[in-house]
């Protein structure tokens, strides 16, 4: 973004004395930007999500609607934003109108250290893996004012178990994450996919030690659970909580959570895959000849296609496994991954002197 | 665009502008569009309570896939377009079909599934069994039947969908903020 | 004294909450996710059938019985057929008996299949309902080739069944019977044998074998606390001696003896052993007719009878007292969910939230068995 910044400056000179306002302007348009582009990743991935769940079910998901289906959400999104918006009488009414960009809010803001690709990244942070662990969690709060103001139990219960998961899972998935950090030696998070480089994805973190190969999967489930997908989907257990927290939700508010959670599908899968699996380093390396747009084309293909890999996967388990119960879910957190992920640590530790 | 328009609809009135210049074309092509959208995702509620809601819950599965037309079930009345009554409504539940009806979002559409909520079906000679969901809420289709095939319903749903094809959503809402 | 405090809630579960399988309603006292005291309020689809079988002929109540139970309307039906025949005194030709236990299994088996596929969505799992609504959609093409309905057969008739089975309809049996089993397995290895659904249902919401008989519970119910019990063993009617099959009860495999996943398996192997009452059945059927000669008028004579078949859902009875009229006096339908609702409070204290789903679940009570 600062490098955009200098060069807008720099070919336009009489920007040069508006730095502020350029400044704002920029901030707006790329905002905008990352909001359209997550409202069509979130809109592809239902599309992609119900076609997944009815291919399971030996169903065929949408189709008649047009373009093999694809445009379901489009359609989907017209309705909930024409939808009435209710606002029940007994709520809580600023936090329940709060609720849903809170919700949205820490998926939105974890795209901006999101590196899609060597030079496609927002903002290159020096503490970008430790601002995502930050920013990830204020989900929560969204989920928990909705499920307060909600003025309805079963809202109610569904927050409470939603911050009771994501505070508890916060441990283990950053305690997953350190040992990459300390491999790759950088809280950034393009050093960590640098610190990837190599052919045929030997020299991916997932394979570079048995340690952080053990960690992967303590962090993927650890991500799961924090994004409430099955088998950790709690707070919004269907048959046990009518919907959990959204249940007073309508229209467009409801849609905000929507939009959060398959965003947060998407950035669960774009971590694992940034901090295990390689993030853009190409497929098959540097061995294609090809050249200079066409690499970067191409990294940025293998960043999607990885992400898209671990989309199936998040959705697959989604549409097989049944629900655990609360108190799996915490003895699942306290009792393995937490011990897990320390040993994992002082593994690589110890890899890393020996 | 369409926010554009509509906010001419709501400070003019809709006839001035349809008088002035050619927006016939545009506002049915606006409404069009949204119908359009409306029409291809009816959430209906699961409001399953007798015989018709097996034939509901089949509504939903392999075989007819109500999926393929753009309708998913949603537990929850805020969140759902159409109701569904699959089933017989007894008058200690027909406070409770009330309520669910108003719990949901406009704009909201009803089916009556099945012999029993149409009238009450073989039941119409017991003393407990509300004769008719039409008597405590508005209906827009009735499926014969006892109860109706999954095909049955799925022509219920698709019915719905022509009927929102045909509404003026923009004019609705006109004479909503004017009235 | 501590400076915390915790305090009960009354929680509302139902009448429109989609794990309560129909319109019934929970008054759950918790504190917190702990359920101290559940209240079931029932009479939500109180359709008054047995009122409105006492101004009806006799022949007229069949209808009504395949709404009394919809997921297993044939059994339902049948036992009322078979009190009205033992009340007359007539004897069904053995081909009749013959379709009747076959249409019987069948619909035991489609009715559990409904039961499985709802409790593993209850557990959160979708798609092993869909798998099982897959499955039901065959044989449910079989109910309508004989029947010409899916869900609402009005088959069986006093002294026999409506009419013969259509040509073809052997070859369509045996083919479910050899399609069913591998699908079966297919199903217990989505769902059955998955880690996390045992996790949820050992050890949760047990009944003891003496709380089962003391609350008079029936079918898969009571055979999941251990206790071998079935009409068609015990008290063998129709032409069920003349098979061989097991009745499988619930061992305690995956925690204690007659918890939730004990009851779950008992319906997984019934369905197997359906399977092979069909296939003996469909060997065995006679040629010859399929009704009793009745007469169009049904007079009884004065006297009481009660008649019970083993319905997916437990015992179901029909005491019916004649006054020599020909419409019943009275008519008293028992039914198995009725009993499985009484002890749901009795279990249901320590449970979480979550663990009262699988219990109704588990005990596959549906709204118009209990309410009638």
């Amino acid at each position: 973004m600062l490098q955009l910044f200098n060069w807008l400056i720099k070919t336009f000179p009489s920007l040069a004395s508006h730095q502020e306002l350029t400044a704002f302007v920029l901030f707006i348009i790329l905002g905008l930007l990352v909001l359209t582009f997550a409202a069509v990743v979130a809109g592809s991935l239902t599309y992609f999500e119900r076609k997944v769940a009815a291919r399971i079910q030996s169903r065929m998901g949408p189709i008649e609607i047009g373009l093999g289906g694809y445009i379901q959400w489009v359609a989907d999104a017209i309705k909930l934003l024409l939808k009435e918006d209710i606002i029940p009488e007994n709520v809580d009414k600023i936090l329940f109108r709060l609720a849903p960009y809170f919700a949205f809010l820490g998926a939105g803001l974890t795209y901006l250290v999101l590196p899609f690709s060597e030079k496609l990244i927002l903002a290159d942070l020096n503490v970008g893996v430790l601002y995502f662990l930050a920013v990830s969690s204020i989900t929560v709060i969204g989920i928990l004012m909705a499920g307060w103001a909600s003025y309805n139990k079963w809202s109610l219960i569904g927050g409470i178990r939603s911050a009771a998961q994501i505070v508890s899972y916060e441990i283990p998935s950053a305690l997953a994450v350190l040992p990459v950090v300390l491999y790759a030696g950088s809280l950034s998070t393009q050093d960590v996919v640098r610190a990837q480089a190599g052919w045929a994805g030997f020299h991916w973190m997932i394979f570079q030690n048995p340690f952080i190969f053990i960690s992967f999967f303590v962090f993927f489930i650890s991500m799961l659970a924090e994004n409430n997908r099955i088998p950790f989907d709690l707070p919004e257990a269907e048959s046990e909580l009518v919907a959990g927290y959204n249940t007073e939700y309508s229209g467009m508010r409801f849609a905000m959570f929507f939009l959060a959670e398959y965003s947060n599908v998407f950035i669960l899968s774009a971590f694992a895959v940034t901090l295990f699996l390689g993030g853009w380093q190409p497929l098959f390396g540097l061995s294609l000849k090809i050249p200079g747009t066409a690499v970067d084309l191409w990294k940025l293909f293998s960043f999607f296609f990885k992400t898209s890999i671990m989309v199936f996967l998040v959705l697959t388990i989604r549409w097989t496994l049944p629900r655990v119960r609360i108190d799996q879910l915490m003895g699942l957190c306290w009792k393995y991954l937490v011990p897990i992920a320390f040993f994992d640590l002082f593994g690589v530790m110890f890899w890393m002197v020996l | 665009m369409a926010g554009r328009y509509k906010e001419g609809v709501e400070n003019i009135p809709i006839e001035q502008i349809a008088d002035a210049l050619f927006p016939e074309v545009i506002l049915t092509t606006v409404d069009d569009f949204l119908n359009w959208g409306r029409s291809w995702s009816v959430w209906y509620l699961l409001f399953a309570t007798a015989c018709c809601g097996i034939e509901l819950m089949q509504f939903g599965g392999p075989r007819t896939d109500a999926d393929r037309i753009g309708s998913v079930f949603r537990a929850t009345p805020r969140q759902a377009d159409l109701m569904i009554v699959a089933g017989t409504i007894t008058y200690k539940m027909a406070s409770r079909v009330k309520l669910l009806y108003e719990q949901m979002a406009e704009p909201k559409y009803v089916i009556s599934m099945g012999a029993c909520a149409n009238c009450g079906g073989p039941f119409w000679y017991s003393y407990s069994v509300l004769r008719g969901i039409d008597k405590v809420i508005p209906v827009d289709f009735y499926i014969a039947g006892c109860p109706p095939r999954p095909e049955a319903l799925l022509q219920g749903v698709i019915e719905v969908q022509k009927k929102i094809k045909k509404e003026k959503y923009l004019r609705a809402k006109k004479s909503e903020a004017g009235g | 004294m501590s400076l915390t405090r915790s305090e009960e809630w009354y929680l509302n579960m139902g009448p429109h909450h989609p794990s309560t399988h129909g319109v019934l309603r929970f008054v759950v006292k918790s504190d917190g996710e702990v359920i101290d005291e559940v209240k079931p309020d029932i009479g939500f689809l109180h359709r008054g059938i047995e009122k409105i079988a006492e101004r009806l002929e006799y022949n007229q109540i069949i209808p009504y019985y395949d709404r009394v139970d919809y997921l297993a309307a044939f059994n339902a039906s049948w036992s009322y057929v078979m009190a009205v025949e033992k009340l007359l005194g007539i004897e069904v030709p053995p081909r009749a008996e013959y379709i009747r236990v076959i249409l019987g299994e069948l619909n035991r088996i489609i009715s559990h299949l409904i039961s499985v596929g709802s409790f593993a969505l209850d557990m959160g799992a979708v798609t092993p309902f869909t798998w099982a609504i897959r499955e039901r959609e065959v044989v449910n093409d079989i109910f309508e080739m004989v029947t010409g309905s899916r869900l609402t057969y009005n088959f069986p008739r006093i002294g026999g069944v409506y009419q013969d089975v259509p040509e073809g309809f052997r070859e369509k049996v045996l083919q479910f019977c050899e399609y069913f089993p591998p699908k079966l397995k297919e199903f217990n290895d989505l769902i059955t044998y998955q880690k996390i659904f045992i996790h949820r249902l050992a050890n949760v919401a047990v009944i003891t074998p003496e709380q089962a008989i003391a609350f008079g519970l029936t079918g898969p119910n009571l055979r999941g606390s251990g206790i071998k019990y079935d009409l068609r063993k015990n008290r063998p009617y129709s032409v069920y001696s003349e098979f061989e099959f097991d009745i499988p009860v619930g061992t305690g495999e995956a925690g204690t003896l007659g918890d939730a996943y004990d009851r779950y398996m008992v319906r997984i192997r019934e369905m197997e052993e359906s399977c092979k009452i069909i296939k003996q059945a469909i060997e065995k059927m006679p040629d010859g007719p399929v009704r009793a000669k009745v007469p169009r008028k049904l007079k009884p004579p004065v006297g009481d009878v009660y008649a019970a078949t083993e319905a997916p859902r437990g015992e179901l009875g029909v005491h019916l007292i004649s006054d020599g009229s020909s419409r019943p006096y009275r008519m008293k339908i028992r039914t198995g969910s009725f009993a499985a609702m009484s002890i749901v409070n009795e279990v249901s204290h320590g449970l979480m939230i979550a663990d009262l789903v699988a219990l109704i679940g588990s005990l596959d009570v549906i709204a118009p068995e209990i309410d009638r």
